[in-house]
């Protein structure tokens, strides 16, 4: 098992505040909802020691990291200590001198907005009236400043329909170069609003071949790591591996999804040390208090958790006798984690087989790759 | 005569140390990375304004085995490539 010296990169959640309460937060209600956050002098000491590490980028979250008051300062002190910057945000509190203060440090390699609807209704739905005209006026503004700005689309129950006139005003409109798409998923507030905000079976279905066309007609613009788009990637290729009779996939028939925690690690806004934002109750040190490369290198438990990828599938009840199992990987482990309360098990809710059995419908397309490409079915399924 | 010169690395560059001893030389402004060698990140290393060109050369055959005759080009070509992207200089002397 190789490791780097240092993490590449790092999560940082500078806040567990937010000024929206959206339906299905994967934030609040998860171990990462803590009440205490870091000073600016505890972040600026840290970003000393990322230095040292020799880490090349963070992410800047929360809860809504636009919220701080001295955000400002904690990414000047990001740029002074050589590193880069993305940025998660809604979108509503992006005005124009930030995004020309944000522009002017040349460092910003990406902010996020998240947009789920072509209009009010389907945004605001699980995000709060008004919040539509909000997060579009702040994507309008990070594009005015010249940011590289990208858009995240969560897919819940009210927006499945709308996907085709979300894609014309992201693509066509406003021109952006790409957007992203997952889907409401069991973590945080979205276990307490399941029913109201997650795909039905039928649902997923039909968001699958919805965006399976819409990534065909705007070639490529559309991507995904997880969520129906991704699912509908990754299962193509398992049908296509079994109609051609393809042993295994590389990764496949072990616990092999996610690679995060060979390159990155992720802080909780009190600071502690999580192997990833979505694993906050996986507790592995307190920054500037414990040794950032001694907890990356040697930390027991991350350790165990990077080893996962040892774990066979034909281990667990759910995999046995699946016709899949030698493409699968087992997929998210922090919804594992989620849903079991286990992150050493396979993710049930991205499971081909139950999908099937529940009646989904499989993915549909022509050819997505070239079929005399043998890894290429394997290289969808790494996404 | 450029041998004679002391390189000096842009302190603004990131050396990122991998394994192995490969490494990724990152430019956070343009948010490039170049991969370097264990022989380059040794050369990289050395470019502290202190040693010459053929200081480096000449540390580089002490360090590694089967070091080949006409080395002492490359680490040339390569230091120049390093000054020509903007990855090193030479300290201007003082008039």
């Amino acid at each position: 098992m190789r490791v780097m010296n240092t993490p590449r990169s790092m999560d940082l959640e500078i806040t567990t505040h937010c000024n929206l309460r959206c339906a299905y937060c994967s934030h609040f209600s998860s171990a990462g909802d803590v009440t205490k956050e870091l000073s600016t002098d505890e972040w600026l000491q840290f970003f000393g020691e990322l230095q040292r590490c020799r880490v090349m980028d963070v992410c800047l979250q929360g809860g809504e990291p636009l919220l701080r008051p001295d955000f400002q300062e904690l990414v000047k002190g990001i740029v002074q200590n050589r590193m880069r910057f993305s940025i998660l945000t809604n979108g509503t509190l992006l005005t124009e001198d930030l995004a020309s203060f944000l522009a002017s440090t040349g460092r910003c390699n990406s902010i996020q907005v998240s947009i789920d609807g072509s209009s009010p209704e389907p945004h605001d739905a699980f995000r709060g009236k008004g919040t539509f005209e909000l997060a579009l006026r702040g994507l309008r503004t990070a594009l005015d400043a010249r940011l590289p700005a990208t858009v995240r689309v969560t897919i819940h129950r009210r927006n499945v329909g709308d996907l085709q006139r979300l894609a014309r005003l992201l693509l066509e409109d406003l021109n952006i170069p790409e957007f992203s798409t997952n889907a409401a998923s069991h973590f945080g507030l979205c276990r307490k609003n399941a029913d109201l905000v997650q795909l039905t079976v039928r649902e997923r279905s039909q968001a699958m071949a919805t965006l399976l066309e819409l990534s065909r007609k705007y070639n490529g613009r559309i991507s995904a790591m997880a969520g129906p788009l991704a699912e509908a990637y990754r299962w193509l290729a398992l049908e296509q591996a079994l109609a051609q009779g393809v042993d295994r996939f590389p990764n496949g028939g072990f616990l092999t999804g996610c690679g995060g925690s060979f390159s990155k690690l992720g802080v909780r806004a009190d600071g502690t040390i999580v192997p990833c934002t979505q694993l906050s109750a996986m507790e592995l040190g307190r920054i500037n208090r414990d040794d950032l490369q001694e907890v990356w290198l040697r930390h027991p438990e991350l350790n165990r958790f990077r080893g996962r990828s040892s774990i066979p599938l034909s281990d667990f009840p759910l995999c046995r006798g699946c016709k899949f199992i030698n493409y699968c990987t087992g997929n998210c482990p922090a919804l594992a984690e989620s849903l079991l309360c286990d992150p050493y098990h396979p993710s049930p809710d991205v499971c081909y087989k139950r999908f099937l059995e529940a009646g989904g419908e499989p993915p549909v397309t022509d050819a997505l790759w070239d079929e005399s490409d043998p890894d290429a079915a394997a290289r969808q399924v790494e996404l | 005569m450029q041998g004679a010169k002391k390189p000096i690395a842009n302190s603004l560059l990131v050396l990122r140390e991998e394994f192995d001893d490969w490494a990724i030389l990152f430019d956070p402004d343009s948010g490039t990375g170049v991969g370097l060698n264990p022989v380059s990140v040794f050369i990289w290393k050395r470019l502290d304004g202190d040693h010459t060109q053929e200081e480096i050369h000449r540390e580089l055959q002490e360090h590694f085995e089967s070091v080949p005759e006409d080395a002492g080009e490359h680490v040339a070509e390569f230091i120049e490539e390093l000054v020509r992207r903007g990855f090193a200089g030479y300290e201007v002397e003082r008039g």
